[in-house]
């Protein structure tokens, strides 16, 4: 039996072609921030199991070193630290040569309605959300750390465009890093470097789950069209686009929100 | 066992593959139909591929990976003979509308035979089809349908009206579907790429190599809405739906 086992799969050589071989991403390496919860933690799981060298970063460390022993293949490297500190942001510059990638997906949501969302508020999700993503990409291309034919891709949100109550300060930020973003591809399509983003809806993560009762995740998983979205639902987005599958696409807003955006005007 | 050890590569071909999906795509006589079916079909998918030509898309179904694909030879837009279509196609658990023809005309030369022709080629047909297919209880839950719309619905360019027109309705008609079929966890998808490198493009090849200076990545290839396709009929798109995803290669609008 199992002599004629191993004569059959010798004998049945391997199709040539699938159709999936450009989502697969071996020979890269990615950095991957907010990489201890949530969608950074789908999105390094899944990169790894693709075949992605993979540098992570997150600010717990025990967290973070779970994560790191849960990732497929060897040589991914993790570093802690806030990313709105130019310690961290130089750190994760230099633990590679080159990145083939970037998933920038460290972000912090806090609500308050217009008339609380005073300066205190406005910084804090501005330096989180915009800032730290801007100053770190910056410093990527300055210190030409990106390789040609890379792929940045960050995680912005649905509310940037359906900016809902007490989302003054967040959805700003978003706002602001999607039109960084947009600007970023333009100047730098021609290096083939390609940047995009990701513009989830409610995705059941710590992060909301932070907020406590401002959201309920229940409710809002009955709002949405296709019910509750995992993270595991927004991660093959963001390999899609990290991926040389996507290679023609830059500038782009892939928006995974289980249909909850189509009833709003944007 | 080496055989069962996972791999990156059966990873990729399991969460973004077809395997076990059957799938109804239009336009596969040629370009970028022709070649998201081959894609479709090396990702595992037995596809349903229909065209106008009997001959070309014999040479499609031929050229594809796998086996139990099958042909259907139809005019789309023969209301009367739509219905059939959908009849004859049977179960599927995705559909691809590439079916599409170009509608170019500066607004002042437009005729209203040419507009009706476009509208009913790249509107009436894949809704009218999609419809059928739905009321037959043909799309099984879970499945996944694209539109083939443009960039030129979402950014304007001169003697374009007709196309322009019609492939911005396939955007507002997408919506409501999305939200009706969303209970059955049925997504609807539409894509807008900007100029695709194919026989039809390229007819005119000055013209061509002109506008080809302004993508920073390129003009697309019929490969890259192949794989756009993948991601949205597979399963790895779970939960997206009503979304408009723009391919355009940085496309820079002057």
């Amino acid at each position: 039996m199992s002599d004629t086992s191993i004569v059959n799969t010798s004998s049945v050589s391997a199709p040539a072609f699938n159709g999936t071989e450009n989502f697969v991403l071996e020979g890269r390496t990615i950095l991957v921030t907010g990489a201890s919860s949530g969608i950074g933690k789908a999105v390094a799981i899944l990169c790894a199991s693709l075949g992605a060298t993979l540098v992570i970063n997150g600010r717990s460390a025990e967290r973070l070193q779970a994560v790191l022993d849960q990732l497929y293949g060897t040589d991914h490297q993790m570093i802690i630290g806030d990313l709105t500190e130019v310690d961290t942001r130089e750190a994760l510059i230099e633990a590679a040569p080159l990145y083939d990638g970037l998933a920038y997906c460290a972000g912090a949501a806090s609500l308050a309605p217009v008339r609380m969302a005073n300066e205190k508020h406005l910084q804090q999700m501005l330096s989180v959300n915009y800032l730290a993503p801007a100053n770190l990409t910056q410093r990527l291309l300055y210190k030409k750390k990106l390789n040609t034919g890379a792929s940045l891709v960050y995680v912005t949100a649905l509310a940037s465009r359906a900016c809902p109550s007490a989302s003054a300060g967040y959805a700003a930020s978003k706002a602001a890093l999607e039109s960084y973003i947009r600007t970023l591809a333009l100047e730098h399509g021609k290096q083939n470097i390609r940047a995009t983003y990701v513009a989830p809806g409610y995705v059941d993560t710590p992060m909301l789950e932070s907020l406590g009762t401002m959201i309920d995740m229940d409710k809002q998983s009955e709002l949405t069209p296709m019910g509750k979205i995992e993270s595991t639902d927004i991660a093959p987005g963001v390999v899609y686009l990290l991926s040389p599958a996507s290679r023609w696409v830059t500038r782009s807003i892939l928006t995974i929100d289980g249909g909850l955006s189509i009833a709003m005007r944007l | 066992m080496v055989d069962n050890e996972i791999t990156p590569e059966l990873v990729a071909a399991t969460l973004f593959g077809l395997a076990g999906k059957t799938i109804l795509i239009t336009g596969a006589s040629k370009g970028l139909g022709q070649e998201t079916a081959k894609y479709l079909a090396a990702a595992g998918a037995k596809l349903v591929i229909c065209g106008r030509d009997q001959q070309r898309l014999d040479e499609t179904l031929k050229s594809l990976l796998g086996s139990g694909h099958r042909s259907i030879i139809a005019e789309l837009t023969d209301m009367d003979k739509l219905m059939n279509v959908a009849v004859e196609c049977g179960k599927v658990d995705g559909v691809v509308h590439c079916a599409g023809i170009r509608g170019l005309s500066p607004m002042k030369l437009v005729s209203e035979t040419h507009l009706s022709e476009v509208m009913a080629t790249n509107y009436t047909s894949p809704v009218m089809l999609t419809r059928h297919l739905l009321a037959k209880q043909l799309i099984t839950n879970g499945g996944s349908i694209i539109f083939m719309s443009s960039v030129a619905a979402l950014s304007g360019t001169v003697g374009v009206g007709p196309y322009a027109g019609s492939k911005a309705a396939l955007i507002g008609v997408m919506r409501p579907m999305a939200l009706e079929l969303a209970r059955r966890k049925i997504r609807v998808n539409t894509l807008c790429p900007a100029l695709v490198e194919t026989t039809l493009t390229t007819e005119d090849r000055p013209w061509f190599d002109e506008i080809s200076k302004r993508y920073p990545l390129g003009v697309g290839q019929p490969a890259d809405i192949a794989q756009a396709c993948l991601y949205l009929l597979s399963d790895a798109s779970r939960v997206v739906t009503g979304t408009v995803f723009a391919m355009d290669g940085g496309l820079e609008y002057a």
